[in-house]
């Protein structure tokens, strides 16, 4: 379970939080729910999607949702009046590390290929907090102890009640709504801002009595995650139990084929591959792309909430998947498999050859 | 002046060009006799030739502004524009670089590129779009026939301008005043240098050198109205162009203004090697011929204009990327008189020559590539000018012409598909009057080509439309000269597509089948012949047809989709009906094939294409058929 360093709160007054607070608490936020991104794309990628759809098909699905959270997230902020800043170097975790407002000795995270280790690592980043934690925020906010994601989002959503309606800008502001995403919530006051970090809380933890969504559908990511090392999916089976207790990993078999994965390093950096190699070629261009998607989603998150700028960075989405799946596995030189490095690199990628 | 301006920046770079190799031949738009080796990394038509994988990116590498002029002077050390970088988009996908046609891959476009220039600090100063434009005088460069030894040249321009902060820099403010009456800046690179070997870090990217100037008012968008060099192919030769005097095709200007003559001279030189600096051909020496004979000189004299030194542009390694091959030429009032209306010539070394038509005349179309559908109107305009000026009231003819194309089929030689028939869906006027503004228009209302290349007598599933050429040639003979066989007009023009209702999967699935089959990057995304995976990714697909050609999003990358079957497969995609099962054929294995013995044949790319052109095959023909 991730625990974060209760620094990230330290702009929330508990007692008398103002806007300012909440969007720097928000900001934070929105790195935290990329940071998970390029270490689920990397595992994603450097698998061999014929022999390992179902792992694929799983992954996939939680980083679809990820991308949701860092728009919720950046939909309560916009509707408070403030800017997300994603488009700049800091705003990407150096791996390996922490993730941001992480406690250092708690959990490191990696860019490793797939394989049932570092499942294990994205186990611990959504392994939700005993239920009871979900009714709560103040009860548990014990001045030194480290917090968990869901009473980060809690202690958020209480802010927002404290600040009332209204804090919040009118008409809505930048707002990527459901037109645009699948289960965006439109901010425009305490309610609606509350709804959507509710989402993020659910999605990543399951609700306090179920492991399913609440919104989207499917199982929180934990135990989807979860389907994969206990190799069967997650089913509703009334036999074991009432309630919440009644899902066993007793569905269909999920088969991991370690030989469907490419042999791409962990933690590469750009650094690290040979100046002027194939390799160092690749990452650089893959970060550039990369980070020319930082810096369409910065427009789009900041006030170009439009059809045609959400097109764009979809587009660069999908060149970063073709880009990442190329390069692990081994196009254009069969035997060479290089690792994207997900960093920032503004330049376009051949001036320092 | 465009580009060749007193006011221009000269960059040089690299860029990349990571097009897919796969329909590289017409035999592999077959659906029923394609097979999955030709997807594979591997010589010949046999295989998916050498980057099966790519995926038509088109990106600029590291350029950097290598000089700027203002004003017949080199700007200051300290103009923030010698700082600059000249890059791309940095906030969406990158351009793409497309063929028209599989027989006609000798007019690759650059469509969705975005041009910045950057300062030191990573601050854009300067964005603009390109108007997607076709390379020009692809020729020989280097020894060799294989891609790695040609160069061809890009004109375009810059449209919808974004000015930074122009603070640092006197001359991008001059730029921003002389284009405002226009918006556009003219654009002009050189293309050479390109890297096959899939295991360098410079795999599909070559060297690039250019300019960029302002654009006027009324200036054409993709050629310069300026005086044109012309160079003769050596006899026999069917590979890239090889002038006889070495020299390449290639423009100037002439202002009278500032006194000077520019001579674009970045497409024109050879080099030592590939990615080398450029060949020693001797002092080059620019002349004008005397019309006036004298005692002396019974055919006319060469009047000096001037002479770039040997030890410039061979000896001084950085000469090529500094000056992007642009010369200036100082002129006095005499040489100015002398030579407007009277040919220029450029000669060096033994065999060194160049020069410009003897009637001084010269004609382009601005934009020579289209796509078009059935009942499009299209206007053409045809640059017709003499001693670099508009040539107002001359006849210009207009004739079909097959002979640039590149019919072909590799896999099976018996089922080619044709070329440029049939004529009448194309029914342009045989000839046009030039007006005072020296442009000739072909126009033309298509018509629909039915589908002549559809494979095996029209019973299976084949290339779209038709691809046409249309050259255009002065009809007084004193002013036609030199032909630059390259130089015409290409069009593709699709089939019209009126499936019937209601629209299934089994209508469809060839046009997604060939997709899938000629493009294998998409197989990092889904099989597009499979209707469950096209169905699940319904969204993405409705998002990338749905988008106009030029942007860099769009699908098909190849831009070689009708607008009616981008309609059909949009409209399909709301409500993906299947249908009855599709019954297909298992294609026999590939071990029957092996690649053919010719090298020139195999090396791919455009090499390959030029050899296939139609003039070529005749000419074979008939030199085999000549000993019997």
């Amino acid at each position: 379970m991730i625990r974060l360093n209760r620094r990230v709160l330290e702009q929330l007054d508990p007692q008398a939080p103002d806007v300012a607070g909440v969007c720097t608490t928000l900001q934070y936020a929105i790195e935290l729910e990329h940071a998970t991104i390029p270490v689920y794309l990397y595992a994603l990628y450097s698998l061999d999607v014929a022999r390992n759809p179902q792992i694929v098909e799983i992954i996939e699905s939680v980083v679809f949702e990820e991308m949701l959270h860092m728009t919720l997230a950046a939909n309560v902020l916009n509707a408070l009046g403030g800017t997300p800043a994603i488009g700049q170097p800091g705003f990407i975790p150096a791996y390996p590390g922490p993730l941001p407002g992480g406690v250092e000795s708690e959990l490191t995270v990696s860019l490793r290929p797939f394989s049932m280790e570092q499942l294990a690592l994205f186990l611990a980043i959504e392994q939700p907090e005993n239920p009871h934690i979900y009714h709560s925020c103040s009860d548990d906010l014990d001045a030194d102890k480290p917090i968990t994601i869901g009473q980060f989002y809690t202690a958020i959503s209480v802010a927002l009640g404290q600040l009332g309606d209204a804090a919040f800008v009118r008409p809505p502001r930048h707002q990527v709504g459901p037109e645009l995403m699948t289960n965006a919530v439109v901010v425009t006051d305490v309610a609606s801002a509350q709804k959507a970090l509710a989402i993020i809380i659910d999605q990543g933890e399951g609700t306090s009595t179920s492991p399913l969504e609440v919104t989207g559908g499917g199982y929180a990511h934990y135990y989807r995650f979860m389907q994969i090392q206990k190799q069967h999916y997650l089913v509703y089976d009334p036999h074991v139990g009432p309630g919440e207790k009644a899902y066993s990993y007793s569905g269909l078999p999920i088969e991991f084929d370690a030989g469907g994965v490419y042999p791409v390093p962990s933690d590469p950096s750009a650094a690290g591959y040979p100046a002027g190699s194939q390799q160092r070629v690749l990452c650089d261009r893959f970060n550039y792309s990369y980070t020319a998607l930082l810096r369409a989603l910065d427009a789009f998150l900041g006030g170009d909430n439009t059809g045609r700028q959400m097109d764009v960075a979809i587009g660069l989405m999908m060149s970063l998947k073709s880009q990442a799946k190329a390069m692990m596995s081994g196009i254009p030189d069969p035997g060479r498999f290089t690792g994207p490095s997900f960093e920032y690199r503004g330049s376009d990628p051949a001036g320092e050859r | 002046m465009s580009y060749l301006n007193p006011v221009r920046l000269h960059f040089s770079g690299k860029f990349l060009a990571n097009v897919s190799t796969v329909n590289n031949d017409p035999g592999h738009f077959n659906n029923a006799t394609f097979q999955s080796s030709f997807q594979k990394l591997g010589q010949g038509m046999t295989n998916g030739w050498f980057n099966p994988q790519g995926d038509a990116s088109f990106r600029l590498l590291g350029c950097r502004v290598t000089s700027a002029w203002a004003d017949g002077a080199v700007v200051p050390e300290d103009d923030t524009v010698l700082a600059c970088g000249v890059a791309d988009a940095d906030s969406r996908v990158s351009a793409k670089l497309v063929d028209l046609d599989p027989e006609q891959q000798l007019v690759s476009q650059i469509w969705g590129l975005q041009v910045r220039l950057v300062d030191g600090n990573g601050t854009t100063l300067l964005r603009g779009s390109y108007t997607p434009a076709a390379f020009c005088d692809i020729w020989s460069r280097a020894a060799g026939s294989s891609d790695i030894a040609a160069c061809a040249a890009y004109q375009s321009v810059l449209t919808d301008l974004e000015w930074g902060d122009l603070s640092g820099s006197a001359f991008l403010r001059q730029l921003r005043t002389l284009s405002a009456p226009n918006g556009t800046l003219s654009i002009k690179f050189n293309v050479d240098a390109f890297c096959m070997d899939f295991s360098s870090p410079d795999f599909m990217c070559g060297r690039l050198v250019g300019s960029i100037g302002p654009c006027l008012p009324n200036e054409p968008a993709h050629l310069l109205v300026g005086r044109h060099f012309m160079a003769q192919d050596t006899p026999g030769n069917d590979s890239f162009f090889k002038p006889v005097g070495q020299i390449n095709y290639c423009p100037a200007v002439i202002d009278p203004v500032a006194r000077c003559l520019y001579l674009d001279l970045g497409n024109a030189l050879p080099t030592t090697g590939p990615d080398n600096a450029l060949k020693d051909l001797g002092d080059l020496r620019l002349g004008v011929l005397d019309p006036i004979a004298t005692p002396g000189a019974p055919a006319g004299s060469m009047i000096p204009l001037g002479a770039l030194a040997a030890a410039t542009y061979a000896g001084d390694p950085t000469w090529y990327a500094r000056t992007a091959g642009v010369v200036v030429f100082a002129l006095d009032a005499n040489q100015l008189a002398a030579a407007a209306s009277a040919p220029l010539a450029l000669s060096g070394g033994a065999g060194v020559m160049i020069g410009e038509a003897a009637s001084g005349a010269w004609l382009r179309a601005d934009d020579f590539v289209h796509r078009l559908s059935p009942g499009q109107q299209v206007d053409i305009a045809v640059h017709a000018m003499r001693w670099g000026r508009p040539l107002p009231g001359v006849v210009v003819d207009f004739k079909a012409d097959t002979g640039g194309l590149q019919p072909c089929n590799v896999i099976d030689p018996n089922d080619v598909p044709p070329v440029g028939t049939p004529l009448a869906a194309i029914p342009f006027n045989p000839e046009a009057r030039t007006g005072a503004d020296g442009i000739a228009w072909l126009s033309m209302v298509v018509g629909d080509p039915g589908t002549p290349r559809y494979f095996g007598a029209g019973t299976h599933f084949g290339i779209d439309g038709q691809v046409y050429g249309i050259r255009a040639s002065f009809a007084a003979p004193q002013l036609q000269g030199p032909v630059n066989l390259t130089d015409f007009i290409s069009i593709l023009l699709w089939s019209s597509f009126t499936p019937r209702l209601p629209l299934t999967w089994v209508t469809l699935y060839p046009i997604f089948k060939q997709y899938a089959n000629l493009y294998p990057v998409m197989n990092r995304f889904l099989d597009m012949g499979d209707y469950g995976q096209v169905v699940a990714n319904a969204d993405l697909l409705k998002l990338a047809f749905g988008l106009a050609p030029d942007d860099p999003n769009a699908m098909p990358v190849t831009r070689d989709m009708s607008p009616a079957k981008r309609q059909a497969i949009l409209a399909w995609l709301d409500a993906p009906l299947e249908g009855p099962p599709i019954l297909r054929r298992q294609p026999a294995q590939s071990e029957a094939l092996s690649p053919p013995a010719d090298d020139k044949v195999n090396q791919g790319g455009k090499a390959t294409a030029i050899s296939r052109r139609l003039i070529v095959q005749q000419r074979t023909h008939a030199t085999m058929k000549e000993p019997s």
